[in-house]
């Protein structure tokens, strides 16, 4: 019961009252970060590091990781309210979450997506606590093979979910595939597709494909239907958080699923994009109602949630024990300490 | 209005094939350049783009004679969108692109103050001066978050270079 006493031990740290401010301070700033577009989570770390320098780096690396989780957090708010994920690992809370905010239940999606954040979180820092030394051992051993295998199995599932002609999958995959080719080629450092403009040579960035892809792709839209560009209402009263926490303990095996994945896609740097499609897709296949997702199903809202947020963190067990990583944003809370 | 002919889907599919098609020419003349071969010291940088844009031309050619197979089949039933949906659609789209087009020369925060007020003034009615005061302060205000604050450097034209950045 070593690890028990770390764990109420850690606890009793973060749980002093300057503590507890500024995980606050760094949640609010993070959903500010998260909502505004174009600041992803991991510029957001970057841009208010400087904050920290002044503090002991216990409290730093608590409001980091607030900024980071509060960053999640306001993606997941863009994902349902406007159709416009903030984050990679979003995308998949678009499917069900937008449609769900459409028919008026806008604050049931939201406070499944923060309630499961919360226990794909907590399941993996249970996780990281009692199997940090078992787990990096095996982590040394996940190489390239194991890396391309779970990227075809990501991609793979891409085409098995949509419900487009595999050709047109298959051709959105290859553009996507084609804009990340362009840039500087890191093996020979020859420049690729870039013709003669600088400001290609880092090629393009996810951000701004997502953002041209769903933000423009929407607004232009709401333009073709005749109406004023208007986000769903997202009014959250504490009667609607109580009545969704009453009829999410049904979902608890969609729930422990999209835990179990997101804690092997953390640990094994599969990360928490391929991680939050899985959970999706595992979660279709497995349903007794597969033809409801995609028109608002709210199992569709916690599978993606609970499994990006158990990779993130579990995410952080590599980066603490063998020094790698798992993610941008990880590398800057890593470099803030 | 409602008597212009819909915009028919088998049209859209063709015109998107077309220009997946000119993207996979571009992957794959680019990666000719840089040399698609396996080289002695392992894949050259136009091995795997070479490889994608030929998937791509493949699929686009693939959904090109998919709708020509289809096209008397279908006789123009899927509908894409309705001629005045498309026009309203258009409106937002075309001053977009010259937007951008625009942000080339003019750097970002120009070009913004004019497409908030042109857009103000020619789709919402508002009065002149009061769409080109919100734009002017939206772009002033851009650019003491993002220039100052943040310090992040976007496309800059000639006015900011008259005003020292």
């Amino acid at each position: 019961m070593d690890e028990l006493s770390h764990l109420i031990q850690g606890f009793s740290i973060a749980l002093t009252l300057p503590n507890l401010g500024f995980m606050l301070i760094g949640i609010f700033l993070g959903v500010l970060i998260g909502v505004l577009p174009g600041l992803g989570g991991a510029n957001g770390v970057a841009i208010l590091l400087p904050l920290t320098f002044s503090m002991s780096p216990t409290s730093a690396i608590i409001m980091l990781s607030c900024i980071y989780w509060g960053a999640l957090f306001g993606g997941a708010i863009t994902s349902i309210l406007f159709n416009i994920p903030g984050e990679p690992w979003s995308v998949a809370t678009t499917f069900d979450g937008y449609p769900m905010a459409q028919q008026g239940q806008a604050s049931r999606a939201l406070t499944a997506a923060f309630t499961s954040s919360f226990v794909g979180a907590l399941v993996a820092v249970l996780m990281v606590t009692f199997l940090a030394p078992l787990v990096a051992k095996f982590a040394l051993n996940f190489g390239p093979p194991e890396l391309f295998a779970v990227q075809l199995l990501t991609f793979a599932s891409f085409i098995g979910m949509s419900k487009e002609p595999p050709v047109k999958t298959l051709l959105s995959m290859m553009l996507g595939f084609a804009l990340a080719a362009v840039g500087l080629d890191s093996v020979t450092g020859t420049l690729r597709m870039t013709f003669g403009q600088e400001s290609l040579l880092k090629g393009f960035d996810f951000l701004v494909a997502v953002i041209g892809l769903f933000g423009l792709g929407e607004i232009l839209l709401t333009m073709e239907e005749g109406l004023s560009f208007k986000g769903q209402r997202g009014r959250i009263t504490l009667q609607d958080v109580l009545n969704t926490w009453k009829e999410l303990p049904q979902y608890w095996a969609t729930s422990l699923r999209a835990c179990l994945i997101g804690c092997w896609m953390g640990i094994t740097p599969g990360g928490a994009t391929p991680a939050s499609f899985m959970s999706y897709g595992a979660a279709k296949r497995m349903s007794r109602h597969p033809q409801d997702f995609g028109r608002g199903a709210i199992e569709g809202v916690i599978a993606p949630e609970t499994a990006a947020h158990a990779a993130g963190t579990s995410a952080l067990l590599p980066m603490l024990t063998l020094g790698i990583p798992g993610s941008p944003t990880a590398r800057c809370c890593w470099a803030g300490c | 209005m409602s008597t212009d002919p819909p915009i028919q889907t088998r049209w859209i599919e063709l015109l998107v094939a077309v220009c997946f098609a000119v993207a996979g020419v571009v992957v794959v003349l680019d990666s000719q350049r840089v040399g698609n071969a396996w080289g002695s010291d392992g894949p050259q940088p136009g091995y795997f783009p070479f490889y994608i844009g030929c998937l791509m031309l493949a699929g686009a050619a693939w959904v090109f004679l998919q709708t020509c197979w289809r096209w008397r089949q279908d006789g123009g039933s899927q509908v894409f969108a309705q001629a005045h949906e498309w026009r309203l659609m258009l409106k937002m789209l075309l001053p977009t692109v010259a937007y951008l087009v625009s942000m080339a020369w003019l750097g970002i925060y120009l070009s913004s103050s004019l497409f908030i007020a042109a857009f103000m003034v020619w789709q919402g009615r508002y009065s002149i001066v009061k769409s080109v005061l919100v734009g002017l302060c939206i772009s002033a205000a851009l650019f003491v978050l993002f220039e100052i604050w943040f310090m992040l450097p976007l496309p800059k034209g000639p006015i900011e270079t008259w005003l020292g950045y």
